[in-house]
This record gives C-alpha cells, structure tokens and sequence, in this order.
C-alpha cells in the first residue's frame, strides 16, 4: 500500500480538516460557512477555494439562503464526501498498519 | 458561497505523510465533537456535583425532622437558585455549541413542545397524586418521572435504545425515590441524578474520543 492510495482531494491538510470537522456532525446537518472558518481557523478566502474542489467532487454541499438583508452560506458532507473520508480513513489505517516502530514505512524500504 | 477568495491556498499534499494525516484527523475529529458537543462532559460532571451538593444539603436539613415538614426556608432559595443556574448554563452552553449547527442535532419544534409540556404536567400529577392520597406525590423525586419518561421518548426517536437510557435513568430514580420516604427521596435524588450525569459524561467523553 502506497500513500498515492489516498485520495489527493482530501490528503490536504487544509481539506483534511474541512472533512473531519464537517463529518463530527450528524448525517445531514449544516455548519454556516462562518462557524467552519471559525473551527478550522481559515481565511474566507482559503476556505472557499478548497470548499469549490470539495464541492466539484460532490464530497460537500452549499446552500445560500437569505435572511432580511443578511446571506448565510451553509456547507454540509454528502453521503459521498462521507465514504469518501471513511476510505482515506481506512487507507491511511492500512498504511500505518505497514509502518515500522521507527514510524518509517514499509514502502520506504522497499525503495530503498 | 458569498466571500470572495483573497488569499492562494495550498493544494498538493506533498510532504503530508500518512503519520502526519493521521495525527491531524485526530486532533481535528476530536476537537470538532467536542467544539460541536451540546452537552459537553465538563458542563454535566459539573451539574452533577452540583446537584449532588444542592440535594444532599437539602437532605441534611430534613433528614432529622419528625414528623417531616420539607426543606426550611432558607433551603428554598439555593434550591430555586440551583435550578436557575443549571438551567441556564445548559442552554447557554448548547446554544454557544449550536451557534451555525442546523439539521437535527437542534430540537424541533415538536420535541420541544412535548418537553415543556413533560414539565408543565409536573405540578398537575404531583396535586392529582397528593388529592388521590398517595404518600409519595410531593417528594422531590416524583418530579422527575413524566420529564424523564418525554426525555427517553424524545431521544429513543431520534437515536434508538441508546439515547432513551438517559431519560429511563432519570424516571428511574423518581420511582426508587418513592420507596425512600419523604427525607430519604432527596438523597435519593441527589445520588441519582448525580450518577445519571456522571454516566452521561463518562459516555460523551468516550465518543468523542473514539
């Protein structure tokens, strides 16, 4: 098992962290796009480009509703973006599984 | 989405290694659950010292009493004022957890309604029992019956068995408290609610960290 088996779209520090804080939630509920920023500790600007790719991929959702004068912009993890994150969970198992007591993998060894 | 992108984001994942993935999917599922927690372990080990304390001091005044007369009047106020501020903190600390959260970890309109009405019914059985003579109507633990019964209700239908255990426990201890006589009944509630708390939290904490 080689770490080019974790899907590059959430093996991001950035997006890794989006995911994670979006999956704590119950199936189906929605985190406001301030309250996400707030968790994660992002720029709006940050935040939204990585929400566009996780958003192409169909890993998450947005709605933008309007209140008076006020938008809110809600984000939630699709079923998809949720199995997505539990592969990349299990793969990442599956290659510390493979890790040396020095925290070197095998694949590195293997390399070499 | 309404900002407007100002800043350039890092896009590859080189130099994240598996062990740094992993260390980070830890740290931020855990902080997440516990960020997004409506009932987080310290607010209900808190509550449950709290209401172990306010109960037992209560039982400490009665439990020498005979016949009974109830808690003296300078009870009266620490427990009113406990009741106020565990209310309080409860849902100022849900409401903060809550702040951008919507779907159904909120309550709904529905539940919400039959919590209240689980606890207007309170006084209502409480005189229906007292003028039907039984002994127990008026002890402290009488009021937990029907809220605990609505609680189980509710959480049995949002999350099964599991989440209906809470309430069960809570309505539980009203009836053991009914064997306990009229001084026994507050440290009875006391320790009850104290141990349903406790165990709650105990529970929490173990999610969030699984």
């Amino acid at each position: 098992m080689t770490d080019d088996e974790l899907d590059p779209l959430i093996h991001v520090p950035t997006r890794l962290k989006i995911v994670a804080t979006l999956a704590a939630l119950p199936d189906g509920d929605t985190l406001s796009f301030t309250r996400l920023q707030d968790l994660i500790g992002l720029t709006p600007g940050n935040l939204i480009i990585h929400l566009r790719k996780l958003e192409e991929a169909d890993y998450i959702t947005s709605e933008k509703t309007r209140n008076g004068t006020v938008s809110v912009t809600t984000i939630a993890l699709t079923g998809h973006g949720r199995k997505a994150l539990s592969t990349y969970t299990q793969t990442l198992r599956g290659l510390l599984g493979g890790l040396d007591g020095d925290g070197t993998a095998d694949h590195e060894h293997q390399r070499t | 989405m309404n900002p407007t992108p100002t800043t350039s984001a890092d896009d590859g994942g080189g130099g994240f290694d598996p062990q740094q993935a992993a260390a980070l999917l830890d740290q931020t599922t855990t902080q997440a659950r516990r960020k997004l927690a409506p009932s987080p372990p310290w607010l209900l080990a808190t509550r449950a010292v709290a209401v172990l304390a306010a109960l037992g001091a209560i039982w400490l005044t009665v439990r020498g009493q005979h016949p009974y007369t109830g808690p003296t009047g300078a009870d009266v106020p620490i427990l009113i004022g406990f009741v106020v501020l565990n209310f309080a903190a409860t849902v100022g600390v849900r409401q903060h957890a809550m702040t951008g959260v919507a779907g159904t970890t909120r309550f709904r309109p529905a539940e919400i309604a039959v919590l209240t009405a689980s606890w207007a019914a309170v006084p209502v059985l409480m005189w229906a029992l007292h003028a039907a003579g039984v002994s127990f109507a008026l002890y402290p633990t009488t009021v937990l019956i029907v809220p605990g019964l609505a609680w189980a209700a509710v959480q049995g239908a949002r999350d099964g068995w599991r989440g209906s255990v809470t309430g069960l426990a809570i309505a539980a201890t009203g009836v053991v408290g009914a064997f306990a006589g009229p001084a026994g009944s507050w440290a009875v509630a006391g320790v009850g609610l104290c141990a349903v708390l406790l165990g709650k939290a105990a529970a929490v904490a173990r999610q969030q960290h699984a």
